[in-house]
């Protein structure tokens, strides 16, 4: 709230009584003068029905229509497009409704498998299945998260490919059928599937297979009739064999590091492709130069197997510099709700080369204090130290190798002044008032940014 | 005041003296102390050496020490005094308890059910997603306090756990 220029509130905290209500949202758009209604990376993006009622009150939906969202939402239908358009996919199933199916389904196939919702992606309700006994458990679970993020339970089985990386393809289409690539994100760093950390080019992305993704991300997208910005997801085996994951039809969290190398304004251009103006620019026009990481700060604690957490942010300070560029909505007073992503902040580092990217990203990180909820910060600082990350040799198995356990070497003079501290802490909490706040804390944290 | 700091693994002994004077495992220490943000983040300088020690949580302790993420507790000595004697006590009963504020989707024991360890107990639904409790130890399911489809809170006991 604190950067826009106006504000309407469209309900309580729980999901479903405000991002979730469509009918809220479209009214406040009527009410507010608004011609078009972007619909960020969370809940609504990819909600086919949203996009729907929003054109049929006659506002514009920056992003895919929802003909095009319906095709690519579901999972299984989408994997049949990438077949007819000549992308290779891993083997796997059309959607199970029963574990006795899925048993059946996954002994064919081979354990280990992925168990998918096939109403939706982005890594919710997936569940990796090595043997048959867990298929129950991890079937359950899944089915259940499947029905709380997409409002469907069913499910589909792919097989599991091993060491593999997480490669995915930036499109943009306008509404005249140009569509171009933009360049690639490797997105290996992931925990339960969600990803912590990004990079721009990919490590062992060679220029032979970017121009094939970057052509079968093309060819997808035609097959689709896309429009607007999209991001084609691939693994890639340690083989360099590529296989089709899904498409995500909106504008992805790790967008900025796209941005960074090619200088173009994803958002803006979403914008004008909605508004229905052609793309400035041809696949020739796009040049992309040096290299951008992106490190996602959580609210998980990764010394406490990246346990979500929620509390009450008591102070940020966020790095800068050249090359740095945070996208953030923390600010001391926050409170971290249990209700949605445990998403804090990004971190964005530009280098001419990688290892300028990387030399930026160090410092950024150690430059960065969040105090109120353990973070994702302890990960991210020795992940950009660790070799395998360093050379690039790393896979999707990254973050289960990572030690947890690892404790810090402290100097002694650190190791004097932290047990001091630590004591200073312990009394300053004793002897502790805090005065009541005198209005709400994200108008209080406005105020403090206007006087800087 | 004398106390017993850990660092992780490290153990300290540290004692604040009168005057911002203290000693460090006995050894006096001369440094500049600076209360940046009140009660959460002090500037130290020490043999020419600067450091910014942030607090992350208060409880339990946890330290940004330039930052490096570090565990701590601190106990004065009249709790370790009061500590010797009651220490050491084993009940034998394991509490899981939520370790994070929820929805609690499921419970899948009864009492009376035997459990190995790691064998799902509870599902709770929290930031979109869907944790399996795990037992943190094989016994007798002892007690079960709470109902599927109740909200809970961070630290509530939800199952008791009787070892064997």
């Amino acid at each position: 709230m604190r950067a826009a220029d106006a504000a309407y509130a469209i309900g309580p905290a729980a999901p479903r009584e405000s991002y979730l209500n469509a009918a809220r949202i479209i009214e406040v758009a009527r009410r507010s003068g608004a011609t078009a209604i972007h619909p960020g990376y969370g809940f609504l993006s990819e909600n086919a029905d949203f996009a729907q009622a929003v054109a049929e009150a006659g506002l514009v939906f920056v992003g895919p229509p929802a003909a095009v969202q319906r095709l690519l939402g579901e999972k299984t239908a989408a994997r049949r497009l990438a077949r007819v358009a000549e992308v290779p996919v891993a083997e796997g199933t059309e959607p199970l409704t029963d574990v006795a199916a899925a048993r059946v389904a996954a002994a064919n196939i081979g354990y280990p498998v992925l168990l998918k919702p096939a109403g939706g992606g982005g890594g919710k309700g997936m569940r990796m299945v090595r043997k048959e006994d867990e298929l129950e458990t991890a079937w359950r679970a899944a089915t259940g998260e499947a029905t709380t993020a997409f409002g469907q339970p069913a499910l589909y089985i792919e097989r599991a490919i091993w060491n593999a990386r997480h490669i995915e393809m930036q499109i943009l289409a306008d509404n005249t059928g140009n569509v171009v690539w933009l360049g690639e994100r490797d997105c290996s760093v992931q925990r339960r599937h969600q990803k912590l950390i990004e990079e721009t080019p990919g490590p062992s992305v060679g220029d032979g297979l970017r121009q094939e993704l970057g052509a079968a991300a093309v060819r997808i997208a035609r097959a689709a009739k896309y429009e607007n910005a999209g991001t084609v997801e691939f693994l890639v085996g340690g083989d360099r064999h590529f296989y089709f994951l899904e498409v995500n039809t909106r504008l992805q969290v790790e967008h900025p590091i796209t941005e960074m190398v090619t200088g173009l304004d994803l958002v803006a251009l979403q914008l004008r492709i909605a508004g229905g103006e052609p793309l400035p620019f041809a696949q020739a026009d796009v040049v992309r130069s040096g290299a951008a990481i992106e490190c996602r700060i959580t609210a998980e604690d990764p010394r406490a197997g990246f346990l979500p957490a929620s509390g009450v942010i008591a102070l940020v300070r966020e790095p800068a510099g050249p090359g740095v560029r945070v996208d953030s909505a923390l600010y001391a007073g926050m409170t971290v709700p249990t209700e949605y992503d445990p998403l804090l902040a990004k971190v964005i580092a530009y280098g001419r080369d990688r290892i300028e990217a990387i030399a930026r990203m160090r410092r950024a990180l150690e430059e960065m204090r969040v105090s109120g909820v353990p973070t994702s910060l302890a990960f991210h600082r020795s992940a950009l130290f660790h070799q395998d990350f360093v050379t690039g040799r790393y896979d999707t198995g990254f973050i289960e190798h990572w030690d947890a356990r690892i404790a810090p070497e402290l100097s002694a003079g650190a190791t004097s002044a932290a047990a001091l501290a630590a004591v200073l802490a312990t009394r300053a909490r004793g002897e502790r008032h805090t005065l009541p706040p005198a209005d709400a804390p994200w108008a209080r944290a406005a105020r403090e940014d206007a006087l800087r | 005041m004398r106390y017993e700091v850990t660092l992780d693994d490290r153990r300290v002994r540290v004692e604040l003296g009168d005057h911002g004077r203290f000693t460090v495992d006995d050894r006096a220490v001369a440094a500049s102390v600076r209360e940046t943000v009140r009660g959460r983040q002090w500037s130290i300088t020490l043999a020419g050496e600067s450091h910014e020690i942030t607090v992350v949580t208060h409880d339990p302790l946890r330290l940004d020490v330039d930052g490096n993420d570090v565990r701590a507790t601190v106990i004065d000595e009249r709790a370790l005094r009061a500590n010797r004697g009651a220490a050491g006590t084993r009940t034998g009963r394991i509490e899981l308890r939520a370790p994070m504020p929820g929805l609690l989707k499921a419970v899948h024991v009864k009492e009376g059910d035997h459990v190995v360890a790691d064998a799902p107990l509870a599902t709770l639904e929290a930031m979109k997603m869907e944790n399996e409790l795990l037992a943190p130890s094989a016994g007798r399911i002892a007690k079960v306090r709470a109902t599927a489809g109740a909200k809970v809170e961070a630290g509530a006991v939800l199952i008791v756990i009787a070892s064997e």
